[in-house]
């Protein structure tokens, strides 16, 4: 049926828990377990999805003593690179430059792999004795991007390169086809060149880019308001309250510049609108709503022609085509995607702002200085289904229950292992607490065997390294495998299941044993149909750590609720964890 | 414990602790540098024949040549499955066709059916099973290919990436608390002549 089912534990950020945040404002801690199966965590609760998190994507705050999730810290940026070159951009460059690489690295429009510089001449074989020895040449131009998984080439869109440097600026300067632009700064030279001042500037609006255009609106607007003598006399009362006119600018400047009003007789000869551009060398663009050109080539390259949204969306904002209609319609027209820059990111706490997470910044280094993560505080629980038989059957219900991943039978207990293992260097003090039926609209059945149990400290290297510890829990675990296969075909499960035991315990962990009675699938006629994963077994767990720590000296001042005079000092703490147990099957 | 350890097992023990199958096929082994404590199963390939025939400083002196011999080069506690390839990547050097080496750090898990011609990978890197990994990629240090990712040749990974599709893209980054799943001492122990439970 489906693939098969990897066991899992989430746990919940306390970020989301409105009900904890209350309970934590108002009374004391202690009083934990007021409020029983009200305050049951839903899994299924659609907000829940947002709140729970594998172990390994929580951090945890030493100074709130709290799980904090990638939702609730604030990240700050500490470096800016390029995930090809690997080069590191100071973040002045991205003002100026934007949020993509501006050396050479550039990614397909195609397919997004990464582009290789080459050259566009086929070289002679250099097995044949014509060949001239070309090994003192190794590459001449021109030059072209080239993608070696789909094979598609910057020669596709007519666009080459004379150097193999570079290429981010010289692909600025050329549009698709191989026709060269002006930049905006060589624009400004050349209308400042008087060789140029005969010439009448480029009129055909189909010519003016997205940069060309707003230089020429930049420069049209400033020229007016730098000119005192652009006063519109026909509308000279109304320009002097229009929104557009100079003069009502000048004037709230003037009010709030504490200039004198009254006394600028300038002001009062400026009076005039300002007038909206009227021509391409002003910055108009008159919108070509001629699509015929675009339709015939629809209609002789078909549908193979065109480009797919993920293509059009990848593209880099292009500054240098024609904007508004026919753009990155047809494939033609995509043009090679320089590499959007990735950050090195530091985390803060949410509530108490110190710096939970921060990576060195150098790109090429993957130390952290500072890195809280929860797997560090709090024990981690991994799940594994237990072969254990429900004590009818011997060879089936074994074989059925054995085979991770398959699906639960309906309305048959099945037993999972829950190993809990201890980060810290103290022994703590595990209480669970689960609701008696999972909620959603199939209420299986759960029972914890032993809900409270102790996990020993994780003690030093050098005590595995001696293997004192290993090799007892080695041996007992033998014992135990022994007296599974002494109790013969129909597991004795009647002691090994006691309530209130512990399944098996090591150095720095313990396995305990949940009993489940998945609950059958079956719909009533009427039922609305099963939702999407509505048949996997999930069970909420209230979670709660206790343990004692020493007193740290840096962290008296930010003592969370009681500090005691004495050395030790006693924590907890509580969340809600979801273990997802595998698909009950479907009849 | 009581009873000798069997006279051939499935892998050679050696003494910096590599643990190599027998059915392992292992090419040019003079040009094949594994660092210790390195797992290659049964059916793996590595093709240290592909060795690199021009040297970029050879006008230097000749005799350096020998020694920069290394076709492929991996780290300690590495993981090749089964059937997966290693293939030094091939390409034209001043005019004519050579192989650049390998080269792989520490703690490099290579999934089965996997081929790979990459640069180098760094190290603490999870590459999926039947993954390709295209000519001159390079990898970086914790870096996680899912299954079936096709990597494009002359691709750089950068590190903290999870990487997957057909060809691939960066999906997602590696948190922080993911950094000791890479680990793979605990998967070196449970393979070889006599396998150790894993822990828990």
């Amino acid at each position: 049926m489906a693939t098969a089912f990897t066991p899992y534990s989430y746990i919940q950020c306390p970020c989301s828990d409105i009900t904890l945040t209350d309970r934590r404002s108002g009374g004391s801690p202690t009083t934990s377990e007021p409020d029983g199966d009200d305050h049951a965590f839903d899994p299924r609760a659609p907000r829940s999805s947002f709140s729970l998190y594998p172990l390994e994507y929580l951090m945890y705050c030493e100074d709130c003593h709290q799980i904090r999730c990638p939702r609730c810290v604030a990240e700050e940026i500490v470096t800016y690179y390029c995930p090809n070159c690997l080069f590191e951009v100071p973040s002045s460059n991205l003002k100026s430059e934007g949020n993509r690489c501006n050396r050479s690295c550039f990614q397909c429009p195609v397919c997004i792999g990464p582009l290789a510089i080459t050259s566009v001449e086929t070289k002679p074989d250099p097995n044949l004795l014509a060949a001239p020895d070309n090994s003192a040449t190794p590459l001449a131009g021109p030059y072209a991007l080239t993608c070696s998984y789909c094979l598609w080439t910057s020669t596709e869109v007519g666009i080459q390169f004379d150097k193999h440097n570079g290429i981010h600026a010289q692909l600025a300067k050329l549009r698709n086809g191989g026709t060269t632009r002006l930049t905006a700064k060589e624009r400004k030279e050349r209308r400042k060149d008087p060789s140029y001042k005969g010439q009448p500037p480029p009129t055909d609006s189909q010519d003016l880019d997205h940069e060309a255009q707003f230089a020429n609106l930049k420069a049209f607007y400033q020229g007016q308001l730098a000119d005192p003598n652009a006063a519109d006399a026909g509308l000279a009362l109304l320009g002097d309250l229009g929104f557009s006119s100079p003069t009502s600018l000048s004037r709230i400047m003037s009010i709030y510049t504490g200039g004198g009003l009254l006394h600028d007789k300038k002001a009062k000869a400026r009076l005039g609108a300002m007038r909206e551009a009227l021509d391409p060398d002003e910055g108009l663009l008159v919108a070509s709503l001629d699509e015929s050109a675009a339709i015939a080539k629809l209609r002789s390259e078909g549908l193979d022609g065109t480009a797919s949204a993920a293509q059009r969306l990848g593209q880099a904002p292009n500054l240098v085509e024609p904007p508004l209609h026919g753009r990155e319609r047809f494939l033609d027209s995509l043009r090679p995607v320089p590499h959007l820059l990735r950050t090195k990111r530091s985390k803060r706490c949410p509530v108490c702002r110190h710096i939970i997470s921060k990576p060195e910044s150098k790109v090429q280094t993957t130390r952290f200085r500072i890195r809280l993560v929860a797997g560090s505080y709090i024990p981690s629980i991994s799940v594994r289904q237990l072969a254990l038989s429900g004590g009818t059957g011997t060879g089936t219900s074994a074989s059925g229950a054995a085979v991770p991943g398959a699906p639960l039978e309906p309305l048959k207990p099945a037993y999972f292992l829950l190993t809990f293992k201890n980060p810290i260097f103290e022994t703590i003090k595990v209480t669970l607490g689960a609701p008696v039926t999972t909620p959603g609209r199939f209420a299986s059945r759960v029972t914890v065997i032993c809900p409270e149990f102790e996990v020993d400290a994780n003690t030093d290297v050098w005590d595995e390294a001696l293997k004192d510890n290993a090799e007892r829990d080695r041996e007992q675990r033998r014992r135990r495998g022994e007296s599974i296969s002494a109790g013969g075909g129909g597991i004795n499960s009647a002691n090994q299941l006691e309530v209130g035991k512990i399944w098996e315990r090591g150095r720095n962990w313990v396995s305990i044993v949940v009993e489940v009675v998945p609950a059958s699938l079956a719909l009533a006629p009427g039922d609305p149909p099963l939702r999407e994963d509505e048949d996997v077994l999930e069970i909420p767990m209230s979670v709660r750590v206790e343990w004692e720590a020493e007193m740290a000296g840096d962290e008296v001042g930010a003592a969370p609720s009681r500090s005691n005079s004495e050395a030790r000092e006693k924590r907890e703490l509580a969340y809600w964890c979801v273990l997802g147990l595998g698909r009950i099957r479907q009849r | 414990m009581s009873s000798r350890r069997p006279p051939r097992g499935e892998y050679i023990e050696t003494d910096t602790g590599n643990k190599v199958a027998r059915k392992a096929t292992l090419v040019g082994t003079q040009n094949i540098m594994l660092g210790g404590k390195t797992v290659i199963q049964p059916d793996a390939i590595i093709r240290g024949d592909l060795v690199r025939t021009i040297h970029p400083s050879s006008q230097s002196g000749g005799n350096a040549a020998p020694q920069n011999n290394t076709a492929i080069s991996i780290g300690r506690y590495c993981f090749l499955s089964r059937n997966c390839c290693l293939r030094p990547p091939g390409r034209l050097y001043k005019g004519a066709f050579t192989y650049m080496p390998l080269r792989m750090g520490d703690h490099v898990f290579i999934g089965a059916g996997s081929v790979v011609q990459a640069a180098s990978i760094g190290s603490h890197v999870h590459i999926g099973a039947g993954s390709v990994i295209g000519e001159f990629a390079i990898i970086k240090d914790y870096v996680r290919i899912l299954d079936g990712t096709v990597v494009p040749p002359n691709m750089v990974i950068p590190s903290f990436s999870i990487v997957a599709g057909q060809p691939a893209r960066v999906i997602g980054e590696v948190p922080e608390g993911g950094h000791e799943a890479f680990e793979l001492r605990d998967l070196y122990k449970t393979v070889g002549n006599n396998p150790q439970p894993a822990p828990h």
